[in-house]
């Protein structure tokens, strides 16, 4: 290694502005002390190149190493093993190789470990503005490839950098062909994303608190296009998540816990009885939601979606599952007949479900529903007073509610009066059940925003709701929304509207869908840009194997094996055939001056016969050998080279007549020629 | 070593256009073959040299006709001229001069070396002292000399054609490559072809060839050639050609060093005189190539080198690997 090798300038600073390009978008989700490390290589290594400072000593980066795997130890038994802690290790090591870049081979290293880099951001996410942003990484990591090897003397910054868009738009064609035909191959091996930080979304038990959470994260949850026909009102918005059955007096479950058979029972296909179950009037509504990865196997749709793509499971509660976790974005179509009455007669085991209670707890909250029945003549009419008493005492719809005591629903119903959606489907539910109607608690998202762009729906975190169904005689399951009671708006216009007073709403996203939705142009830019991300997704992210597999079909007629091996062959072949061509041929002189253009013309055709003029030749030289190999085309060989000479070195007065008259000549020559080449 | 001088030969025959200036050529190198056969082209060459109004060395082994070549050229161009036979006593004094008191008129009176005349033949430069070698180097360089205080102009034109041994024989100090510089070529002989030698055999061993040749030029015929070449015209095409040379002496590993700009502007000089010795009024990429070898061979060293001669290959390489079209 040569001690004294300079890393050029602009190919320093190239690289120094890719890595931090790069990093961003991992430092973005990585504590903060990592992006703290990483400035610090940054700035040290700008220092060492300006000689402020010094490479770190055999020690100094002995240490940093054994600290590196000491801290990325920790962390992993910390979050655990998976995606997130191995990013970590590759972000110190990669801004680490920094101040120790001393030669070529090491800027290799951290350019290599940039194009890493951004194949990990596409790990976390694949939108269409991260795709961009990747795309302007690899730019600048290009740009220092080629700054790297161009003298300084050579080139600008500038030209490097129209170097590398071109070379990035010559590669473009080639990235759209292998998009299309290259084969998708399964994972070798699956990345195990971070339990904790990887689960979004509602989750299958509620506890008081959980939704509130979630209304704090203007993450998108998924995305909803209707087909044809209007979308429904936006109060009519309940996106059917999970139906929770099992309350222990402080969190509602899907299904009591432990019972391995319940859990198998309710993922179990219950399409079969659909029908029997089910009364349906009017039309059905289609729709497409595409859902964003949350690392749980269940879906969300209108009540009561049927299935359309055919790998959906359903369960007996009209639950929509899908085979296996969510671990990327899904799209999947379902059917929903919104007007509907479902199990008008209750079966007894559903009915044992859904009345059951703990044995003992909220003895005040048992009290007043017994005393309440007692005082109107149905259960439906007992429904609607309940609700009345939402909504004639003071109870209030926030974000942060107080804390409750033991007896939560006591407490709620008789103490605080504040709560999120989810306190009020949960005390409305227990006090049905205590009184012996059955009900149950629903979590799902309510409401969405509309995308005029591209005529879609976006449903948010935010939007997550809870409400309840209540069994009555006649009717089947009833939706009653307990929230809409004490915060009309919130069913009507949405959760926005509802909590826009509310400090703690979105307070933990910085664009969220609100913040900006008074300023006009912020908010048509944040729908657009959505709308571009759903397209794309629609387009380009989704496209997998299946519709590979039409596009072949669409282009080829009936998909065959031998037409897969024959196109692949053919397409090698064809990528060795111009490769092949490339080499053959030379790197051909391209002269920018048009009389050498023609000149050069001329030792191609000669190169026909096996006379090209070699590097160095001067053009007498040239002639005097083609005349001695043949000397028949004296003359002709003469005529031009004189005229050559005449427009290269004497530089006559009319150089486009004599030019013309050398392309006149060089035909000539060629006719000539063809009866020898043949 | 000369392969590629003996190919470039029979170019130039066929590059020449008749006129006054070639046919003069023509005339001179014809009387200067007749002291020494078979090698047209170094004489060619060397006339070239002089109309470019640079000194010239001839480097050889003793015995291959340098002193013959020199003697012969000088006749030819009807020069006055001297020779100096350089040996390691050899005193800076015995070539400028030196002023001795005069009793008579009691005056110190300026007696001129050898050096004031138009044609200095310096022989076997490399066997003096550097000191005396300097002498001679600085007067080449600024046609004058001060003596004792006193500057004093060389005659014009004034050319200086040195001889040397190649440098790895016993008894020479090898000139440095700020000296060498000087120089605007460098020539070897080389051994005679099969018919030169069998001619030489077969002459009057007795008769001093040297003696034979008659002057054919005018001094004034020299100094009007010398004006005329600066005129030729080099086309932008040519100078991209002629830089090309120069950047790649200068950005490859295997040159010790690149070519100076003092060098590329003899190259231009030289090539610029020969495309006039072929009767045309513009350069062309043969001229360069031909002058080549003669113009950079000594100011070009590769990395390698220890006694300075791996010139040539390096010339091998500028002329296969630079194209004349970019």
């Amino acid at each position: 290694m040569d001690i004294s090798y300079q890393i050029p300038r602009a190919a320093l600073i190239w690289v120094l502005a890719a890595v931090v390009l790069v990093s961003i978008p991992q430092a973005a989700r990585m504590p903060l002390w990592i992006a703290i490390i990483g400035i610090t290589c940054v700035v040290w290594r700008v220092l060492i190149f300006l000689g402020k400072f010094d490479y770190p000593g055999r020690w100094l980066r002995t240490a940093v190493v054994i600290c590196t795997l000491i801290i990325t130890l920790t962390q992993m038994r910390n979050i655990g093993l998976g995606l997130d802690s191995a990013a970590a290790l590759l972000m110190l090591g990669f801004v680490f190789k920094l101040i120790e870049m001393r030669s070529k081979r090491d800027v290799y290293v951290v350019v290599s470990l940039c194009f890493v880099m951004c194949m990990v951001s596409f790990l976390y996410t694949q939108s269409a503005v991260i795709t961009l942003y990747i795309t302007s990484c690899v730019i600048a990591i290009l740009t220092s490839m080629i700054a790297l090897h161009r003298s300084q003397a050579e080139t600008s910054t500038r030209s490097n950098f129209w170097l590398a868009c071109k070379l990035g738009l010559q590669a473009l064609p080639l990235t759209v062909v292998l998009f299309l035909v290259f084969p998708r191959i399964a994972p070798l091996w699956s990345v195990p994303f971070q339990s904790n930080s990887g689960e979004t979304g509602v989750s299958n038990e509620m506890t008081p608190g959980d939704l509130a959470l979630l209304g704090r994260s203007s993450e998108l949850a998924f995305r909803v296009q209707f087909e044809g026909g209007p979308s429904p009102m936006h109060a009519a918005l309940y996106w059917r998540g999970l139906v929770l059955e099992h309350f222990d007096g402080e969190t509602w479950r899907r299904t009591r816990p432990g019972s391995a058979y319940a859990e198998a029972a309710q993922r179990a296909d219950f399409n079969l009885d659909w029908e029997d179950r089910v009364r349906t009037q009017g039309g059905p509504l289609n729709y497409n939601i595409i859902l964003e990865p949350t690392q749980q196997p269940w879906l969300f749709g209108l009540h009561l979606a049927q299935r359309q793509t055919s790998s959906l499971l359903q369960s007996r509660n009209f639950e929509i599952f899908n085979n296996g976790l969510v671990n990327k974005r899904l799209s999947y179509d379902l059917q929903s007949y919104t007007n509907n009455q479902t199990d008008l007669i209750l079966l007894d085991s559903a009915r044992r479900r859904a009345t059951q209670l703990p044995e003992e707890g909220n003895e005040a909250s048992r009290a007043f529903a017994a005393q309440l029945r007692q005082s109107v003549n149905s259960d439906r009419d007992y429904a609607f007073t309940v609700l009345g008493h939402f909504q004639q005492n003071p109870f209030f719809y926030t974000l942060n509610p107080p804390l409750l005591g033991d007896q939560r629903i006591d407490d709620f119903l008789f103490n605080t009066r504040n709560g999120f959606c989810e306190h009020y489907a949960s005390t409305f539910a227990f006090l049905m059940r205590a009184v012996g109607i059955p009900a149950r608690v629903v979590v799902g998202y309510h409401g969405g925003e509309y995308n005029r762009f591209e005529d879609y729906m976006m449903v948010y975190q935010y939007n997550a709701h809870a409400w309840t169904e209540v069994w009555l005689e006649g009717e089947g399951w009833v939706r009653f929304d307990p929230t809409a009671a004490v915060s009309p708006e919130r069913v009507e216009i949405g959760v926005e509207a509802a909590l826009s007073e509310d400090p703690s709403f979105m307070e933990e996203s910085f664009f969220g869908a609100n913040r900006f939705g008074g300023v006009g142009w912020m908010n048509t830019l944040r729908l657009r840009l959505d709308a571009l991300e759903y397209e794309w997704n629609r387009r380009v992210v989704s496209y997998d194997e299946t519709e590979q597999y039409d596009l072949f079909a669409r282009l080829f007629g009936q998909v065959t094996d031998q037409k897969i091996l024959l196109l692949l062959g053919g397409l090698a072949s064809a990528v060795v055939a111009v490769l092949a061509f490339i080499v053959i041929r030379g790197t051909p002189t391209k002269s920018s001056d048009p009389v050498n253009r023609v000149y050069a013309r001329l030792s191609r055709e000669l190169d026909k016969i096996g006379l090209p003029r070699q590097s160095g030749e001067g053009p007498y030289s040239y002639r005097d050998r083609v005349v001695a190999a043949r000397p028949e085309l004296k003359e002709p060989m003469g005529t031009l080279t004189e005229l050559y000479v005449e427009l290269s070195y004497r530089q006559y007065d009319e150089p486009a007549d004599k030019l013309r008259q050398f392309k006149k000549q060089l035909l000539q020559l060629r006719l000539r020629l063809s009866p020898l080449t043949r | 070593m000369f392969s590629l001088n003996l190919d470039k030969q029979q170019d130039t025959r066929t590059q020449l256009v008749e006129n006054q200036y070639s046919e003069m050529v023509q005339v001179t190198v014809a009387e200067v073959s007749k002291a020494l056969l078979g090698k047209e082209h170094q004489i060619r060459l060397s006339l070239c040299c002089l109309f470019s109004g640079g000194h010239l060395l001839l480097e050889d082994l003793p015995g291959m006709g340098k002193t013959t070549l020199s003697y012969a050229l000088a006749k030819a161009l009807g020069m006055q001229y001297n020779r100096i036979q350089f040996t390691s006593d050899l005193l800076p004094a015995d070539i400028l001069g030196i002023s001795i008191y005069d009793q008579s008129s009691g005056q110190f009176s300026f007696h001129p070396g050898p050096i004031f005349n138009q044609l200095v033949l310096a022989d076997e430069i490399n066997r003096t002292t550097p000191k005396t070698q300097s002498a001679l180097l600085e007067a080449m360089e600024e046609h004058q000399v001060t003596v004792e205080g006193e500057t004093r102009r060389l005659p014009d034109p004034f050319f200086v054609i040195a001889t040397q041994n190649p440098v790895n024989l016993a008894g020479t100090y090898p000139l440095p490559e700020s000296q060498l510089d000087r120089f605007l070529m460098r020539l070897r002989l080389g051994y005679p072809d099969q018919r030169a030698e069998r001619e030489l055999l077969e002459m009057d061993t007795e008769r001093d060839k040297v003696e034979s040749v008659q002057q054919c030029l005018q001094l004034q015929q020299v100094t009007d050639f010398r004006k005329r070449s600066a005129q030729v015209k080099a086309s932008s095409a040519l100078l991209d050609y002629v830089q090309r040379l120069i950047a790649f002496t200068r950005s490859h590993e295997e040159f010790h060093f690149g070519l100076s700009p003092r060098g590329s502007l003899a190259l231009m000089r030289a090539a610029k005189t020969w495309a006039l010795m072929c009767g045309r009024d513009h350069v062309v990429p043969e001229d360069v190539q031909t002058v080549l070898p003669a113009v950079v061979e000594h100011r070009l060293r590769a990395m390698s080198d220890e006694d300075g001669h791996t010139g040539a290959a390096l010339v091998q390489r500028l002329l296969s690997e630079v194209d004349i079209i970019d």
